[in-house]
């Protein structure tokens, strides 16, 4: 009989796990389009959240969609590579997008400036794996709400994470306690994006002096 | 078999898998969710749900596969079916409720590591029928829940003032300052310490009573 053959429990294995494996794959391949629409409307929110500087919980996906279409348009040569916040046909400020390995995996986030390309309006994350506890605490409001009204200070390090307790400066918020490595890459990724963009806002401004009012709405 | 004896033998199963033998304060399984996922009733119903959702199945395919699995390999099967039942409801959450499973973190795919549901297959599914090993992780798991809504309860109205994320009367209102340490880990500790006491301390008197 096949059952007392030396090799059955190897074929056996192979067989069951094939079959639960196609089904398990099959299964996600279905809600891959789903899950695709959910990460698009969790960068979305964090573009509003950031940029706006509040968070409105209540709202549902459709609603976040809408005002992203409404209040968000694409970067464009004069932005250096952030998103155009609008309110009311009014230019209110950029969502610059930053992302970077984190402790355990990606971390991408989005930083809002105001027009004075200076102040930030807010920080909102859309993707983390950190520790439960500790390093994914930068997903709660204590941290992010430091962020908002903070200025951002000279091109090596426009944004400082300092240790908590310490007098803090214009630019400084506290990191977040228990989370050393978490906070170090996020200020890290966070700096290299803000350097980025603002080399690149220096140049396009020089040139054409800022996202034209009507230019890229949508 | 006669259908009362069937049935004396479903109640036999739920009354071992909620109260005499319940995981939580009989056999002290599954502790690590449920000191995790407790400071919110609404996140205990999720994972709970997840929980029953993987045991009872779990235990049933097991079951369906019991003749035909090597004994040498059954605990790669065992493995391999939680792990498919835990990734059906990591997919589903993801696709339907993503807040939810922001939520819930890690913990969703750490039910595979779940002592409940690997005792429960070993224990009966890999023996008995799979109607009796569905029912007995149907119980199992709905003695882990109830236990864990109990805990979450105490644990959100004590230490947020609210039940499902809407204020309950005096507590979410000035008099009552709320205890922060419930909805940390620490409070876990605590509760799950007190709800164990009092469920064995019922238990012995119950037991003293039927001597």
């Amino acid at each position: 009989m096949m059952r007392e053959r030396k090799w059955y429990p190897i074929f056996y294995m192979f067989v069951v796990t094939a079959a639960f494996s196609s089904i398990v794959i099959g299964f996600s391949a279905l809600t891959q389009e789903r899950v695709e629409a959910n990460t698009q409307l969790a960068f979305e929110a964090a573009v509003l959240e950031a940029g706006l500087g509040h968070h409105d919980p209540a709202r549902s996906g459709p609603e976040v969609h809408r005002k992203f279409v409404e209040q968000v348009s694409d970067p464009n040569a004069s932005s250096g590579g952030a998103y155009i916040l609008r309110q009311d046909g009014r230019f209110i400020g950029y969502a610059l997008p930053f992302e970077g390995q984190g402790f355990w995996a990606r971390v991408k986030g989005i930083i809002g400036v105001e027009p004075d390309k200076r102040t930030v309006t807010g920080i909102a994350f859309y993707e983390q794996s950190e520790t439960p506890g500790l390093g994914a605490e930068i997903v709660r409001p204590k941290f992010r709400e430091q962020f908002k009204g903070r200025v951002l200070g000279p091109k090596e390090k426009p944004i400082r994470m300092r240790r908590p307790g310490s007098s803090l400066g214009e630019s400084d918020v506290y990191a977040v306690t228990g989370a050393t490595q978490t906070t170090v890459r996020v200020e890290e990724m966070m700096n290299r994006a803000i350097r980025d963009w603002q080399t690149q806002v220096e140049a396009a401004g020089t040139s054409e002096g800022g996202p034209k009012p009507t230019g890229g709405a949508s | 078999m006669s259908p009362g004896m069937a049935g004396s033998q479903a109640k036999n199963i739920a009354v071992q898998g909620l109260w005499k033998d319940n995981p939580i304060f009989r056999q002290v399984l599954g502790i690590c969710s449920t000191l995790a996922v407790t400071n919110l009733v609404m996140n205990t119903i999720v994972m709970c749900a997840a929980l029953v959702f993987t045991v009872s199945l779990s235990s049933a395919t097991v079951s369906v596969f019991r003749t035909l699995t090597p004994r040498n390999v059954r605990m790669m099967v065992e493995t391999l079916i939680i792990g498919f039942y835990v990734i059906i409801v990591d997919v589903l959450l993801g696709a339907y409720w993503p807040s939810m499973r922001a939520n819930l973190g890690p913990y969703v795919g750490l039910i595979l590591t779940n002592c409940i549901v690997m005792g429960r297959c070993e224990a009966y599914g890999a023996t008995q029928p799979p109607g009796k090993a569905f029912l007995d992780g149907l119980c199992t798991s709905l003695g882990y829940t109830f236990i864990l809504l109990i805990i979450a309860a105490f644990r959100e109205i004590l230490g947020l003032g609210t039940f499902l994320g809407m204020p309950v009367p005096f507590f979410s209102g000035p008099g009552w300052d709320k205890w922060i340490i419930m909805v940390t880990p620490p409070g876990a500790f605590f509760m799950l310490a007190i709800v164990v006491w009092f469920f064995r301390w019922l238990q012995q008197k119950q037991e003293e009573k039927a001597k």
